[in-house]
């Protein structure tokens, strides 16, 4: 099997068994923890294209979210069929992100990141100031809920986003994007078009928030409108993708079941520890592992290999004579 | 007094010296010269302790330095003047001095220090209270040859100090180095005018392309290619 | 009515020079190591905290204790310096910028909930025998406390301008600003100066959540707010100037009285944000900047 064919076909697996799950699993709150980890993972997927493949670190992702949220809940519970409402909300967050990009990226480095963090900030001021109002589902919807079809939601909308994050990188926009990352200037000398890249990331970033945000609000009975707009959203975002390994596609998804696994394990015994035990690992993360829990995978590959390799080397030299047992 | 043996240093993946070795006696006023980008400066930083060699040693009266911090070299009695200066433009005359004597030791004797660098650059004196941003090229690199000497130190180090300044100025600067070398501070210059430092010196090192090609007197030195290039050229 | 205009604007200069001094303490840290220490709002929680403790268990009137709290915050400082951010300083400066606001913003999220398992989410205040006197001019209120906290804060501020200038340590400082390589040269010790100017923005921090906590109130969150106040000022005022950015705090102060004034509660934050997005993008040496954003 060719090496290019593992990835996709993993993929798709790995669907069919998150698909196959909720038929399986019955109990409804292990379905729910499904579904924040779907939801996280699509979260920090999408926040990877810009933060971690295009090297821009985006603190207002919370923006995209909650726009993509208030779409949704306006227009589904209105009448309108939810797709519609989806493709509202991905519409919505991408408008935002086009208006506010060619400003931002006017910025570099931790002023884009504080500004995004400002500008994510004012809005999430003002939709509390404009929608103060607890939003409920209501109750004819209320009693046709199931959440099984929330469940299938975030994984389509999780899958849509890491399908689009492999497809982006393995393109030559990717190869763009991460040039960028790497040596901005230098790349805009060799003619990739820097801006150009960072709005292409910025769209799909923002399209793909948008449509968890979409999700979120189908999914949620009840929340003030504010809540998707909070810079927690943001933070967890981010922690997941550095702890998980940003600029990979396996960080982002590995990072969001470790984080919710280990936020309900530890939420059993002390309430906000896992904040603490996170805000450690990060800093761990910055610190000493940069590539994040993907790349310990991948060191301990090459570790291994190397160690493989050190053997077989060594057997050679001795040559054949010395595998006859009693030497 | 200065032992450099072997040296390689890199910038990054770049080779910027190849084995570079030297050595300056106690008292002495020795060159280094060389066309641009040989690496003239690159061995003051190596030798100050900004730029870590690859390989080599290099031992300062007995010691070990090759691995020292900067600030280190500087309390055991190297001092150098960077190219251009570098003063601290917003600061005054005097502050500049002052901070130029921030070691503790060296703290101590910063009046008598001050005394000694306003004999030698009295225009320096005059301007004290000036901010040494509105100095002149020649008064700022006086400030700064000034800064350098108030950390008493026993060996100096001058990139280029001649650099961008009017012959006028460079004859006042170079005689100004002599006497500094005259009262016992040990010199190591770093030139790329290359008629001006051999009138300073007898004793001079070739460098090009990052390795010492030769060192001797005048004379001897005119055999080399580069150097008769600068003489003619 | 006018008096109640004028009142908000005496509110907004009052509240203003702790956001001053809040800005400075970032501003001097970021300006002399390119620390970009998100943190600073946790840094100044903790010194409200450490103020609020020693008066409601050792009974002590919170301007007094002042000194202990700097010598705690000057500890913490030392503490977060050398085991977190000593390894960043030889970096290029654009990820040191990054990496040192990433850590920080890991440390933010520690302290916070360190904070919020030690004292809880409510908020907090000290409440000294003169803390309902005011003065009275022209009919305007002008609370004793928050009088006293200007007069510390415009002092502080003092100390350090003088500090900067007149003595070897601050001299060393500048001088690192300026041109660290020409610093080191000159003896300056490079890790030093780090340490004493992040040392010197934590107990800034420290000294205005002190004063924040017994002029207004303190709860563990509110770092995230008084981190982007600190910001804003800091990029209002331009780096390189403690006047100006003490100045920046107090315009940033009025503006936000004023707005909530004639705009309501929720938009006085906003505005502070718009602001900061201004500056940023079209002016980012801010309004007295000496030196490059």
């Amino acid at each position: 099997m060719s090496r290019k064919a593992v990835a996709p076909l993993a993929f798709l697996v790995a669907l069919a068994l998150l698909a196959a799950f909720p038929q399986v699993v019955r109990a409804g709150n292990i379905v729910n923890l499904g579904c924040l980890v779907l939801l996280y993972i699509a979260l920090a997927s999408s926040w990877n294209i810009l933060g971690g493949y295009t090297g821009q670190t985006n603190l207002g992702h919370a923006a995209f979210f909650g726009l993509g949220t208030l779409a949704t809940r306006l227009l589904w519970l209105s009448g309108k069929p939810l797709w519609l409402s989806l493709l509202a909300s991905g519409g919505l967050a991408v408008a935002f992100a086009l208006l506010i990009g060619l400003p931002a990226f006017r910025l570099r480095g931790a002023y884009f990141a504080i500004g995004t963090l400002a500008l994510a900030q004012i809005l999430y001021l003002t939709v509390g100031n404009v929608f103060p109002m607890l939003s409920a589902l209501p109750t004819e919807v209320l009693a046709t809920y199931q959440l099984a079809p929330r469940y299938y939601l975030f994984l389509g909308v999780a899958a849509l986003t890491v399908a689009t994050s492999y497809l982006l990188v393995n393109s030559r926009l990717g190869l763009g994007m991460m040039a960028v990352r790497e040596e901005e200037d230098a790349a805009e000398s060799l003619g990739v078009g820097a801006l150009k890249h960072k709005l292409v990331a910025l769209t799909a970033s923002a399209f793909l928030a948008g449509l968890a945000g979409g999700s979120f609000a189908y999914y949620h009975v009840g929340y003030y409108p504010q809540l998707p707009f909070s810079p927690v959203w943001t933070f967890d975002t981010v922690m997941i993708a550095y702890i998980g390994g940003t600029g990979t596609i396996v960080g982002p998804i590995v990072g969001a079941a470790f984080y919710v696994i280990v936020k309900e394990y530890l939420a059993l015994k002390l309430v906000d520890l896992h904040l603490i035990v996170f805000g450690i690992l990060f800093i761990i993360v910055v610190l000493f592992l940069p590539g994040g829990l993907a790349d310990v995978w991948t060191q301990l590959q090459q570790a291994l290999a190397r160690r493989r390799r050190k053997l077989a080397v060594a057997a050679a030299h001795r040559g054949p004579a010395s595998d006859q047992p009693g030497e | 007094m200065l032992e450099i043996e072997g040296v390689d240093a890199f910038y990054g993946d770049l080779q910027a010296l190849w084995g570079v070795s030297l050595r300056i006696e106690e008292g002495e006023l020795v060159a280094l010269i060389g066309p641009n980008g040989a690496g003239k400066t690159t061995t003051l930083q190596v030798i100050s302790g900004l730029l870590p060699p690859a390989s080599g040693r290099i031992r300062f009266r007995g010691h070990d330095v090759t691995r020292e911090r900067p600030d280190r070299i500087v309390a055991m009695g190297i001092s150098q003047v960077p190219e251009g200066g570098r003063v601290f433009t917003g600061m005054t005359v005097l502050e500049n001095l002052e901070l130029g004597a921030f070691l503790p030791e060296a703290r101590r004797d910063k009046a008598e220090s001050l005394k000694r660098v306003f004999r030698i650059f009295p225009r320096l004196e005059e301007r004290k209270a000036q901010r040494a941003g509105t100095l002149s090229g020649g008064e700022r690199q006086m400030l700064a040859i000034g800064r350098a000497l108030m950390s008493k130190p026993k060996l100096l180090l001058l990139d280029e100090p001649s650099f961008g300044l009017a012959p006028l100025l460079v004859e006042q600067i170079f005689a100004m180095i002599t006497e500094i070398n005259a009262q016992g501070v040990t010199i190591l210059l770093v030139e790329q005018n290359v008629r001006a430092a051999l009138e300073l010196t007898q004793r001079a090192y070739v460098l090009e392309n990052g390795r010492i090609v030769g060192q001797g007197s005048g004379n001897e030195l005119l055999s080399f290619e580069s150097v008769r290039r600068a003489y003619l050229g | 009515m006018l008096i109640s205009l004028a009142q908000n604007v005496v509110s907004g200069i009052l509240v203003g020079a702790l956001y001053g001094l809040a800005a400075v303490g970032l501003s001097l840290t970021f300006g002399v190591t390119k620390f970009l220490n998100v943190a600073h709002g946790e840094l100044l929680m903790l010194g409200g905290y450490a103020s609020f403790w020693a008066f409601t268990t050792l009974g002590m009137d919170p301007f007094l204790t002042l000194p202990s709290t700097i010598v705690f915050m000057v500890l913490i400082g030392a503490l977060l310096y050398k085991l977190l951010f000593s390894r960043m300083v030889k970096l290029t400066e654009d990820v040191k910028v990054k990496n040192t606001m990433l850590i920080a913003f890991g440390l933010s999220l520690i302290l916070q909930n360190v904070a919020l398992r030690l004292w809880t989410a409510d908020d907090r205040s000290i409440t000294t025998s003169y803390s309902g006197v005011a003065l009275s001019m022209l009919g305007v209120r002008l609370p004793v406390v928050r009088l006293a906290s200007l007069v510390v804060a415009f002092v502080c501020l003092m100390a350090l301008h003088l500090f900067l200038q007149r003595t070897y340590t601050g001299k060393a400082i500048r001088a690192t600003v300026e041109d660290w390589a020409a610093a080191t040269l000159v003896g300056i010790d490079i890790h030093k100066v780090y340490l004493e100017s992040f040392i010197l923005g934590a107990l800034l921090a420290g000294v205005a959540g002190a004063l924040v906590s017994v002029g207004y109130s303190i709860v563990p969150t509110m770092g995230l707010e008084w981190t982007l106040i600190a910001l804003v000022v800091m990029v209002l005022g331009g780096l390189g100037s403690i006047m100006g950015t003490f100045v920046g705090g107090i315009i940033l102060g009025v503006t936000q009285s004023v707005t909530s004034y004639f705009a309501g509660g929720t938009y006085r934050e906003v505005v502070g944000l718009l602001i900061f997005l201004l500056v940023l993008v079209f002016r980012p040496q801010g309004l007295f900047g000496t030196k490059q954003g």
